[in-house]
């Protein structure tokens, strides 16, 4: 009963950070749209909050650089469980064009975990309202699991999501 | 004798206690977010959306730097929302008091303002540097607000002649409201009020481009969740506090004769406190930030002297 609610609330108030950790902005620009009159994602409950702390969706765009690597895992590290990381648009995603450049690793998954991937150059507003709709779709409250460790690898996180998912489709939700 | 004790718990507890302002201080959320959404031409949020943000937030992570002084970053919300709920106890809400003596109005004027030195002190020992100087800016805005704010609320209690809420309010059922006899006072109030609230004109402390998150910038989970209620229950009290010092609480001038009078009190009441919240968010929505230099000068400047002004009258009316 308890853990519905929390469920339920959770899934409902998603306030999200956003980081560009070396990209070209136009990604940034898209996610800017997401709070426009004409998208609103308010709608969802969704906010756009400054700090790490009060945020528990970490919207990253762009490649991560050398320099920003550090960066993008302090802020990840400052969030509190549970929190989610969504990679928006092709660099976020696999480096896209700077893929193999001699300053980059690469994409967000490089350096922390990632639940949520939305290709794109960039996406449209669109596109990441459905991605984040379907990521708080899977967000579900396990009985007895502690937070997730921020050290687990990628390849589990993604694991554990599509685990989730089957989870909310058998409840019926 | 049971009873009785019980009958101070439900009051306490349930109406017009603790419950109902919880729910009020959902509502008057969700209404305000609302018309600064439909205002802006958007959406908005489901009326929900306040009671999932609380339970989300009671429900996450607690975090602090290693560095913040972790038992008073604890005390310092609980302490707050103490304060706010305390002061609720005396505000009469629909013409009911649960607790009046001679004087009430300056304790809930103190215990009101008890949260904007507890956010300072919230951003000094939460050691961030966000924190820090959204501390500093919370102290400096205190300064700029309280004093007008004080004045213009002293002058009702003057012209009463009493510093009990409720006799002001029974005062100006036999009378007329405040607000025709001080309109400059009630001005004075609501622009208090919204320094008080830190909202948006006066948000200075936790402007997000500026300062993050001001002094709560590095708090997280139950903790902030706390300190949004706090500020949600002091919009109910303050809201409250204002309709029955300037506009006669529950009073609805030749209407409050119709039967019914209970259910008469308390639509007079909501719609007063409504229209009071309207005011308040369409003003966030029609005005932008000031610096602090600009808010310390409007509030020394122009808001102080006013305030004097409003005070003078008032003894001069009141020695005639």
């Amino acid at each position: 009963m308890l853990n519905r609610l929390v469920q339920w609330a959770r899934r409902r108030s998603p306030w999200v950070l956003h980081y560009n950790s070396g990209g070209c902005n136009g990604c940034d620009i898209e996610i800017l749209d997401l709070l426009t009159p004409r998208y609103d994602v308010e709608r969802l409950g969704i906010l756009k909050e400054a700090s790490p702390r009060h945020a528990d969706i970490l919207l990253c765009t762009g490649p991560v650089t050398r320099q920003s690597r550090d960066r993008l895992r302090r802020i990840y590290e400052q969030m509190p469980a549970p929190k989610w990381v969504v990679a928006v648009g092709t660099c976020a995603t696999s480096g896209g064009v700077f893929r193999g450049s001699y300053n980059m690793l690469g994409g967000i998954d490089q350096v922390i975990p990632v639940d949520l991937y939305i290709p794109g150059c960039p996406p449209r507003p669109e596109v990441i309202i459905e991605g984040l709709a379907r990521l708080l779709a899977t967000i579900d409250v396990p009985e007895d699991k502690p937070p997730r460790d921020a050290a687990e690898p990628p390849a589990e996180q993604l694991k554990s999501v599509a685990a989730d998912e089957g989870e909310a489709s058998d409840d019926g939700d | 004798m049971l009873s009785d004790i019980l009958y101070v718990l439900i009051r306490l507890l349930v109406l017009p206690g603790f419950t109902f302002l919880l729910a009020c201080a959902l509502l008057f959320q969700w209404i305000d977010r609302r018309t600064i959404a439909r205002l802006q031409a958007r959406v908005g949020p489901p009326w929900y959306q306040p009671l999932a943000d609380l339970v989300k937030l009671l429900t996450k992570e607690s975090i602090l730097p290693a560095e913040a002084d972790l038992p008073i970053c604890t005390a310092l919300p609980l302490v707050s929302l103490a304060a706010v709920l305390t002061a609720a106890v005396y505000v009469p809400v629909g013409g009911h008091t649960t607790y009046s003596f001679e004087g009430d109005l300056i304790v809930v004027l103190f215990l009101l303002s008890l949260p904007a030195l507890f956010y300072f002190l919230a951003g000094w020992v939460s050691v961030g540097v966000y924190s820090v100087v959204g501390g500093s800016r919370s102290l400096l805005q205190y300064f700029s607000y309280e004093v007008p704010f004080l004045m213009a609320l002293s002058a009702p209690a003057i012209l009463t002649g009493s510093w009990s809420i409720s006799r002001i309010v029974g005062q100006q059922a036999t009378a007329t409201w405040t607000v025709f006899v001080q309109p400059l006072g009630f001005l004075l109030a609501l622009v208090g009020l919204i320094g008080k609230l830190k909202r948006v004109p006066f948000d200075i402390p936790k402007a997000k481009s500026e300062v993050v998150g001001g002094p709560l910038t590095e708090f997280s989970g139950r903790k902030l969740a706390l300190w949004h209620l706090t500020v949600d229950i002091q919009t109910v009290v303050g809201v409250f506090l204002l309709v029955n010092m300037f506009l006669g609480g529950s009073d609805l001038g030749p209407l409050s004769s119709l039967p019914l009078a209970g259910l008469m009190d308390a639509l007079g009441f909501g719609l007063k406190a409504l229209v009071m919240l309207l005011t308040l968010s369409v003003t966030s929505v029609l005005y932008a930030r000031l610096r602090i230099d600009q808010l310390a000068d409007l509030g020394w400047r122009v808001l102080a002297p006013l305030g004097m002004l409003q005070l003078a009258v008032t003894m001069l009316i009141g020695a005639v």
